[in-house]
Protein backbone atom coordinates (compact mmCIF):
# COMPACT_ATOMS: atom_id res chain seq x y z
CA UNK A 1 0.00 0.00 0.00
CA UNK A 2 1.56 3.67 -1.03
CA UNK A 3 -0.57 5.34 1.25
CA UNK A 4 -0.73 4.77 5.20
CA UNK A 5 -4.44 5.44 6.49
CA UNK A 6 -3.75 8.53 8.42
CA UNK A 7 -1.78 10.33 5.04
CA UNK A 8 -2.87 13.96 4.80
CA UNK A 9 -4.15 14.72 1.29
CA UNK A 10 -5.39 17.94 -0.17
CA UNK A 11 -5.79 20.01 -3.57
CA UNK A 12 -2.65 21.68 -4.52
CA UNK A 13 -3.41 25.55 -4.73
CA UNK A 14 -3.49 27.59 -7.80
CA UNK A 15 -5.53 25.38 -9.82
CA UNK A 16 -8.63 26.38 -11.30
CA UNK A 17 -12.13 24.26 -12.34
CA UNK A 18 -14.97 24.81 -14.38
CA UNK A 19 -18.04 22.71 -14.68
CA UNK A 20 -18.52 21.32 -18.81
CA UNK A 21 -21.63 19.00 -19.15
CA UNK A 22 -20.66 15.92 -16.67
CA UNK A 23 -16.90 16.71 -16.17
CA UNK A 24 -14.79 18.78 -13.94
CA UNK A 25 -12.24 20.29 -15.77
CA UNK A 26 -9.22 21.37 -13.84
CA UNK A 27 -6.84 23.76 -15.22
CA UNK A 28 -2.96 24.45 -13.72
CA UNK A 29 -1.76 27.67 -15.15
CA UNK A 30 2.10 27.15 -14.31
CA UNK A 31 1.94 23.50 -15.92
CA UNK A 32 -0.38 24.34 -18.79
CA UNK A 33 -2.21 21.80 -18.06
CA UNK A 34 -5.33 20.83 -18.35
CA UNK A 35 -7.77 17.68 -16.85
CA UNK A 36 -10.64 16.67 -16.96
CA UNK A 37 -12.61 14.45 -14.14
CA UNK A 38 -15.78 12.16 -14.37
CA UNK A 39 -17.62 9.86 -12.40
CA UNK A 40 -16.12 8.53 -9.59
CA UNK A 41 -13.00 11.09 -9.85
CA UNK A 42 -15.20 13.77 -9.64
CA UNK A 43 -16.62 12.47 -6.28
CA UNK A 44 -12.73 12.16 -5.22
CA UNK A 45 -11.82 15.36 -6.77
CA UNK A 46 -15.09 17.00 -4.72
CA UNK A 47 -14.14 15.11 -1.57
CA UNK A 48 -10.39 16.35 -1.55
CA UNK A 49 -12.07 20.35 -1.41
CA UNK A 50 -10.67 20.04 2.51
CA UNK A 51 -7.67 18.06 3.28
CA UNK A 52 -8.55 14.74 4.41
CA UNK A 53 -6.68 11.91 5.54
CA UNK A 54 -6.68 8.75 3.00
CA UNK A 55 -8.43 6.33 5.58
CA UNK A 56 -11.35 8.96 5.81
CA UNK A 57 -11.39 9.12 2.12
CA UNK A 58 -11.68 5.32 1.58
CA UNK A 59 -14.57 5.65 4.19
CA UNK A 60 -16.32 8.15 2.70
CA UNK A 61 -16.12 5.99 -0.96
CA UNK A 62 -16.73 3.18 0.35
CA UNK A 63 -20.05 4.50 1.85
CA UNK A 64 -20.94 6.20 -1.86
CA UNK A 65 -20.35 3.49 -3.83
CA UNK A 66 -20.87 0.43 -1.54
CA UNK A 67 -17.91 -1.34 -2.30
CA UNK A 68 -15.19 -3.48 0.01
CA UNK A 69 -12.54 -0.90 1.48
CA UNK A 70 -10.20 -3.23 -0.47
CA UNK A 71 -11.48 -3.02 -3.87
CA UNK A 72 -11.87 0.65 -3.04
CA UNK A 73 -8.32 0.43 -1.71
CA UNK A 74 -7.06 -0.82 -4.98
CA UNK A 75 -8.61 1.37 -7.30
CA UNK A 76 -8.05 4.37 -5.39
CA UNK A 77 -4.55 4.27 -4.86
CA UNK A 78 -3.31 4.20 -8.77
CA UNK A 79 -5.70 7.08 -9.38
CA UNK A 80 -4.36 8.86 -6.06
CA UNK A 81 -0.89 8.34 -7.47
CA UNK A 82 -1.45 9.68 -10.87
CA UNK A 83 -2.91 13.12 -9.46
CA UNK A 84 0.38 13.47 -7.48
CA UNK A 85 2.45 12.47 -10.40
CA UNK A 86 0.80 15.61 -12.45
CA UNK A 87 1.29 17.64 -9.43
CA UNK A 88 -2.33 17.89 -9.10
CA UNK A 89 -2.46 16.35 -4.91
CA UNK A 90 -0.66 17.32 -2.12
CA UNK A 91 0.17 14.33 0.02
CA UNK A 92 2.02 14.90 3.60
CA UNK B 1 -4.96 67.90 -18.45
CA UNK B 2 -7.89 67.47 -20.82
CA UNK B 3 -10.01 64.06 -21.45
CA UNK B 4 -10.71 61.76 -23.69
CA UNK B 5 -13.46 59.52 -23.99
CA UNK B 6 -13.15 56.53 -26.13
CA UNK B 7 -15.06 53.35 -26.62
CA UNK B 8 -13.73 49.80 -26.59
CA UNK B 9 -15.18 46.02 -25.11
CA UNK B 10 -18.36 47.76 -24.51
CA UNK B 11 -17.01 50.21 -21.75
CA UNK B 12 -16.82 53.97 -21.86
CA UNK B 13 -13.05 55.15 -20.96
CA UNK B 14 -12.31 58.51 -20.23
CA UNK B 15 -8.05 59.00 -20.44
CA UNK B 16 -5.70 61.57 -20.16
CA UNK B 17 -4.07 60.29 -23.29
CA UNK B 18 -4.36 60.69 -27.08
CA UNK B 19 -5.77 56.54 -27.66
CA UNK B 20 -5.91 56.93 -31.85
CA UNK B 21 -5.91 53.04 -31.79
CA UNK B 22 -9.42 53.70 -29.76
CA UNK B 23 -12.68 54.39 -31.57
CA UNK B 24 -13.58 58.13 -30.08
CA UNK B 25 -16.82 57.91 -27.80
CA UNK B 26 -19.49 60.47 -29.18
CA UNK B 27 -21.10 62.65 -26.16
CA UNK B 28 -18.80 62.81 -23.00
CA UNK B 29 -21.76 62.77 -20.65
CA UNK B 30 -22.52 59.99 -18.07
CA UNK B 31 -19.73 58.62 -15.31
CA UNK B 32 -17.43 56.20 -17.48
CA UNK B 33 -16.40 53.07 -16.83
CA UNK B 34 -12.70 53.39 -16.90
CA UNK B 35 -10.39 55.74 -15.87
CA UNK B 36 -6.85 55.68 -17.65
CA UNK B 37 -4.47 58.19 -15.32
CA UNK B 38 -1.57 59.51 -16.80
CA UNK B 39 0.92 60.10 -13.26
CA UNK B 40 4.03 62.63 -13.80
CA UNK B 41 7.15 60.52 -15.35
CA UNK B 42 9.50 58.48 -13.15
CA UNK B 43 13.22 58.58 -14.01
CA UNK B 44 13.84 55.46 -11.38
CA UNK B 45 14.46 53.64 -14.45
CA UNK B 46 16.45 51.19 -12.27
CA UNK B 47 13.99 49.89 -10.22
CA UNK B 48 12.17 48.24 -12.44
CA UNK B 49 13.93 44.45 -13.35
CA UNK B 50 14.89 44.22 -16.74
CA UNK B 51 11.69 41.11 -17.12
CA UNK B 52 8.42 42.46 -16.67
CA UNK B 53 7.28 41.74 -13.71
CA UNK B 54 3.73 41.55 -12.69
CA UNK B 55 1.92 41.31 -9.66
CA UNK B 56 -1.47 40.03 -9.37
CA UNK B 57 -3.75 40.99 -5.41
CA UNK B 58 -7.55 40.67 -5.53
CA UNK B 59 -8.58 44.05 -7.15
CA UNK B 60 -4.81 44.66 -8.05
CA UNK B 61 -2.36 44.26 -11.02
CA UNK B 62 0.58 45.83 -11.73
CA UNK B 63 3.17 45.83 -14.34
CA UNK B 64 6.10 47.25 -14.60
CA UNK B 65 8.17 46.74 -18.12
CA UNK B 66 11.65 48.01 -18.13
CA UNK B 67 12.19 51.57 -20.17
CA UNK B 68 8.65 52.19 -21.05
CA UNK B 69 6.43 52.10 -17.76
CA UNK B 70 4.55 51.60 -14.43
CA UNK B 71 1.21 50.48 -14.72
CA UNK B 72 -1.42 50.08 -12.26
CA UNK B 73 -4.91 48.78 -12.64
CA UNK B 74 -7.83 48.85 -10.22
CA UNK B 75 -11.44 47.08 -9.53
CA UNK B 76 -11.02 47.00 -13.53
CA UNK B 77 -12.35 50.44 -13.63
CA UNK B 78 -9.13 52.35 -13.00
CA UNK B 79 -5.66 52.54 -14.84
CA UNK B 80 -2.79 54.34 -13.41
CA UNK B 81 0.21 54.76 -16.01
CA UNK B 82 3.49 56.22 -14.67
CA UNK B 83 5.41 56.53 -17.87
CA UNK B 84 9.35 56.64 -17.99
CA UNK B 85 11.20 59.72 -18.63
CA UNK B 86 11.70 59.67 -22.45
CA UNK B 87 9.73 56.65 -23.09
CA UNK B 88 8.31 56.98 -25.83
CA UNK B 89 4.49 56.91 -25.79
CA UNK B 90 3.59 54.59 -28.75
CA UNK B 91 5.46 51.94 -26.37
CA UNK B 92 3.64 53.36 -23.60
CA UNK B 93 0.34 52.64 -25.84
CA UNK B 94 0.94 49.44 -26.86
CA UNK B 95 1.65 47.74 -22.96
CA UNK B 96 -1.02 49.75 -22.33
CA UNK B 97 -3.47 48.65 -25.03
CA UNK B 98 -2.29 44.79 -24.32
CA UNK B 99 -1.11 43.59 -21.03
CA UNK B 100 -2.74 46.25 -18.58
CA UNK B 101 -6.48 46.10 -20.91
CA UNK B 102 -5.95 42.12 -20.52
CA UNK B 103 -5.69 42.31 -16.72
CA UNK B 104 -8.57 44.61 -16.57
CA UNK B 105 -10.97 42.58 -18.61
CA UNK B 106 -10.15 39.81 -16.32
CA UNK B 107 -11.09 42.08 -13.02
CA UNK B 108 -14.12 42.40 -14.69
CA UNK B 109 -15.35 38.98 -15.33
CA UNK B 110 -14.64 38.96 -19.12
CA UNK B 111 -13.39 36.40 -20.90
CA UNK B 112 -10.20 37.26 -23.18
CA UNK B 113 -8.51 35.63 -25.82
CA UNK B 114 -5.99 36.05 -27.51
CA UNK B 115 -6.79 36.61 -31.17
CA UNK B 116 -8.53 38.09 -34.19
CA UNK B 117 -12.70 38.67 -34.53
CA UNK B 118 -14.13 39.63 -37.40
CA UNK B 119 -18.18 40.03 -38.04
CA UNK B 120 -19.98 37.55 -40.20
CA UNK B 121 -23.27 37.08 -41.26
CA UNK B 122 -23.32 34.07 -38.66
CA UNK B 123 -22.22 36.22 -36.48
CA UNK B 124 -19.12 36.72 -34.79
CA UNK B 125 -16.05 34.59 -35.63
CA UNK B 126 -12.77 34.74 -33.69
CA UNK B 127 -9.20 32.90 -34.75
CA UNK B 128 -7.06 31.67 -32.31
CA UNK B 129 -4.17 29.65 -32.50
CA UNK B 130 -0.34 29.73 -31.83
CA UNK B 131 2.07 32.62 -32.46
CA UNK B 132 2.67 32.16 -36.57
CA UNK B 133 -0.93 30.19 -36.89
CA UNK B 134 -2.04 33.03 -38.64
CA UNK B 135 -4.83 34.97 -37.51
CA UNK B 136 -4.20 38.52 -37.88
CA UNK B 137 -3.28 37.40 -41.55
CA UNK B 138 -6.13 35.31 -42.00
CA UNK B 139 -8.61 38.63 -40.24
CA UNK B 140 -6.80 41.05 -42.65
CA UNK B 141 -8.18 38.71 -45.23
CA UNK B 142 -11.80 38.72 -44.45
CA UNK B 143 -11.31 42.97 -43.97
CA UNK B 144 -9.72 42.65 -47.58
CA UNK B 145 -12.92 40.97 -48.70
CA UNK B 146 -14.97 43.69 -46.77
CA UNK B 147 -16.07 42.15 -43.80
CA UNK B 148 -15.60 44.78 -40.61
CA UNK B 149 -13.08 43.70 -37.96
CA UNK B 150 -14.22 43.26 -34.32
CA UNK B 151 -11.11 43.27 -32.85
CA UNK B 152 -7.29 42.36 -32.42
CA UNK B 153 -4.94 40.59 -30.66
CA UNK B 154 -7.35 40.35 -27.44
CA UNK B 155 -11.19 39.27 -28.11
CA UNK B 156 -13.27 39.76 -24.82
CA UNK B 157 -16.11 37.56 -24.87
CA UNK B 158 -18.68 38.80 -22.45
CA UNK B 159 -21.99 36.43 -21.27
CA UNK B 160 -24.87 38.90 -21.51
CA UNK B 161 -29.24 39.02 -21.12
CA UNK B 162 -28.65 38.93 -25.27
CA UNK B 163 -26.02 35.51 -25.12
CA UNK B 164 -22.84 35.62 -25.52
CA UNK B 165 -21.32 38.32 -27.42
CA UNK B 166 -18.09 39.82 -28.90
CA UNK B 167 -17.36 43.34 -27.10
CA UNK B 168 -15.22 44.99 -29.96
CA UNK B 169 -12.09 47.03 -29.36
CA UNK B 170 -9.18 48.62 -31.08
CA UNK B 171 -10.02 51.00 -34.08
CA UNK B 172 -6.96 49.55 -35.31
CA UNK B 173 -4.93 46.51 -36.23
CA UNK B 174 -1.34 45.27 -35.83
CA UNK B 175 -0.61 43.08 -38.86
CA UNK B 176 3.00 41.11 -39.47
CA UNK B 177 4.65 42.78 -42.52
CA UNK B 178 5.08 39.11 -44.47
CA UNK B 179 0.98 39.22 -44.44
CA UNK B 180 0.82 42.22 -46.44
CA UNK B 181 3.41 41.22 -48.70
CA UNK B 182 0.90 38.64 -49.49
CA UNK B 183 -1.66 41.19 -49.68
CA UNK B 184 -0.32 43.91 -50.88
CA UNK B 185 0.83 46.76 -48.46
CA UNK B 186 -1.88 48.93 -46.95
CA UNK B 187 -2.00 52.77 -48.06
CA UNK B 188 -2.82 54.55 -45.06
CA UNK B 189 -0.52 51.77 -42.70
CA UNK B 190 2.56 52.83 -40.83
CA UNK B 191 5.39 50.50 -39.63
CA UNK B 192 5.68 50.14 -35.90
CA UNK B 193 7.64 47.94 -33.86
CA UNK B 194 7.60 45.05 -35.70
CA UNK B 195 4.17 45.08 -37.22
CA UNK B 196 1.82 47.40 -39.64
CA UNK B 197 -0.73 49.44 -38.22
CA UNK B 198 -3.90 49.60 -39.91
CA UNK B 199 -6.32 51.96 -39.11
CA UNK B 200 -9.68 50.18 -39.50
CA UNK B 201 -12.16 53.73 -40.31
CA UNK B 202 -15.80 51.45 -41.94
CA UNK B 203 -14.01 48.22 -42.22
CA UNK B 204 -14.37 48.24 -38.09
CA UNK B 205 -17.61 47.20 -36.32
CA UNK B 206 -18.44 49.10 -33.18
CA UNK B 207 -21.43 47.54 -31.74
CA UNK B 208 -21.32 43.97 -29.85
CA UNK B 209 -22.21 40.69 -32.09
CA UNK B 210 -23.49 37.69 -31.14
CA UNK B 211 -20.36 35.11 -30.77
CA UNK B 212 -21.26 31.98 -33.14
CA UNK B 213 -17.89 30.09 -33.20
CA UNK B 214 -13.86 29.87 -32.08
CA UNK B 215 -11.40 28.42 -34.79
CA UNK B 216 -7.96 27.29 -33.65
CA UNK B 217 -5.88 27.64 -36.59
CA UNK B 218 -3.12 25.14 -37.21
CA UNK B 219 -0.72 24.74 -40.28
CA UNK B 220 -0.71 20.87 -41.82
CA UNK B 221 2.73 20.43 -41.74
CA UNK B 222 2.33 16.88 -42.94
CA UNK B 223 5.00 16.04 -46.03
CA UNK B 224 1.81 14.79 -48.25
CA UNK B 225 0.06 18.46 -47.12
CA UNK B 226 1.01 20.08 -50.85
CA UNK B 227 -2.51 19.10 -52.74
CA UNK B 228 -4.26 18.51 -49.42
CA UNK B 229 -7.47 20.89 -48.49
CA UNK B 230 -8.19 23.23 -45.93
CA UNK B 231 -10.21 20.97 -42.90
CA UNK B 232 -12.54 22.31 -40.85
CA UNK B 233 -13.49 20.01 -37.40
CA UNK B 234 -16.08 20.89 -34.95
CA UNK B 235 -14.75 19.76 -31.35
CA UNK B 236 -16.77 17.79 -29.23
CA UNK B 237 -16.53 17.52 -24.93
CA UNK B 238 -13.77 18.38 -22.91
CA UNK B 239 -11.54 19.38 -26.27
CA UNK B 240 -13.78 22.27 -26.79
CA UNK B 241 -12.73 24.07 -23.08
CA UNK B 242 -9.09 23.08 -23.19
CA UNK B 243 -9.26 24.66 -26.23
CA UNK B 244 -10.50 28.00 -24.86
CA UNK B 245 -8.40 27.64 -21.83
CA UNK B 246 -5.19 27.18 -23.93
CA UNK B 247 -5.94 30.12 -26.08
CA UNK B 248 -6.67 33.05 -23.08
CA UNK B 249 -4.95 36.32 -22.83
CA UNK B 250 -2.39 35.89 -20.66
CA UNK B 251 -3.86 33.11 -18.35
CA UNK B 252 -1.01 33.61 -15.71
CA UNK B 253 -3.15 37.24 -15.04
CA UNK B 254 -5.89 35.31 -14.14
CA UNK B 255 -4.23 33.76 -11.02
CA UNK B 256 -4.87 35.85 -7.75
CA UNK B 257 -7.98 37.31 -9.66
CA UNK B 258 -11.07 37.94 -7.21
CA UNK B 259 -12.97 36.96 -10.73
CA UNK B 260 -11.26 33.44 -11.16
CA UNK B 261 -14.49 32.00 -10.88
CA UNK B 262 -16.57 33.95 -13.29
CA UNK B 263 -14.38 33.66 -15.71
CA UNK B 264 -13.82 29.69 -15.60
CA UNK B 265 -17.49 29.28 -15.51
CA UNK B 266 -17.70 31.37 -18.73
CA UNK B 267 -14.99 29.30 -20.27
CA UNK B 268 -18.13 26.52 -19.44
CA UNK B 269 -20.80 28.50 -21.26
CA UNK B 270 -18.75 29.51 -24.33
CA UNK B 271 -17.75 25.82 -24.92
CA UNK B 272 -21.34 24.64 -24.42
CA UNK B 273 -23.24 27.92 -26.03
CA UNK B 274 -20.58 28.53 -28.89
CA UNK B 275 -18.88 26.03 -31.96
CA UNK B 276 -14.95 25.27 -31.08
CA UNK B 277 -13.61 24.43 -34.65
CA UNK B 278 -9.95 23.13 -35.83
CA UNK B 279 -8.87 24.65 -38.93
CA UNK B 280 -6.03 23.19 -40.94
CA UNK B 281 -5.04 25.43 -43.78
CA UNK B 282 -1.98 24.61 -45.89
CA UNK B 283 1.70 25.99 -44.68
CA UNK B 284 1.70 27.75 -48.13
CA UNK B 285 -1.61 28.43 -50.18
CA UNK B 286 -1.14 29.16 -53.73
CA UNK B 287 -3.97 31.82 -53.40
CA UNK B 288 -3.93 34.69 -50.22
CA UNK B 289 -8.11 34.28 -50.46
CA UNK B 290 -7.77 30.73 -50.37
CA UNK B 291 -8.88 29.94 -46.57
CA UNK B 292 -11.34 32.85 -46.41
CA UNK B 293 -13.12 31.03 -49.21
CA UNK B 294 -13.16 27.80 -47.43
CA UNK B 295 -14.55 29.07 -43.95
CA UNK B 296 -17.14 30.61 -45.73
CA UNK B 297 -18.31 27.83 -47.48
CA UNK B 298 -17.92 25.90 -44.21
CA UNK B 299 -19.76 28.22 -42.33
CA UNK B 300 -22.65 28.25 -44.72
CA UNK B 301 -22.86 24.66 -44.51
CA UNK B 302 -22.69 24.68 -40.66
CA UNK B 303 -24.87 28.03 -39.45
CA UNK B 304 -27.82 30.28 -40.20
CA UNK B 305 -26.97 33.62 -41.00
CA UNK B 306 -28.53 36.10 -38.07
CA UNK B 307 -30.26 39.03 -38.63
CA UNK B 308 -28.09 42.07 -38.78
CA UNK B 309 -27.60 44.34 -35.71
CA UNK B 310 -28.83 47.16 -37.57
CA UNK B 311 -32.09 45.63 -37.93
CA UNK B 312 -34.89 45.15 -34.70
CA UNK B 313 -33.60 44.48 -31.55
CA UNK B 314 -35.84 42.37 -30.75
CA UNK B 315 -35.90 39.89 -33.97
CA UNK B 316 -32.00 40.53 -32.62
CA UNK B 317 -32.55 38.80 -29.49
CA UNK B 318 -34.86 35.89 -30.73
CA UNK B 319 -31.47 35.13 -32.85
CA UNK B 320 -28.91 35.20 -30.43
CA UNK B 321 -27.73 31.68 -29.11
Amino acid sequence: MHFAPNTRLSRVQDLLSTQLDQETVLMSIDAGAYYGLGGAAQSIWKILEVPVTFFELVDRLVKEYRVSPQTCTADLEPFLLKLEQEGLLCVE
Amino acid sequence: MSLQAYWAYGLCIHAELDCPELPPHTGMSGSPDVTIRLLPTVSAASEIPENHACEVQPGIFRLAVPGVARYRVEEGCRIFIEPLLDAPIEKVRLFLFGSVMGALLYQRGLFPLHGSAVETPWGAMIFVGVQGAGKSTLAAQFHHRGYRLLSDDVCAVASTAEGLQILPALAKFRICADAFERLGAPREGHFEVDKYVVPMGVGYCPHPVPLRAIHVLQIDDATTSECAAPAFQVLSGFDRVQRLLENLYRPQYLKGQQTQATVMRLAAVIAQKATVAVVTRRPNPCEAGELVDFLESAWADHFDPIPSAEQNTDIHAEATI
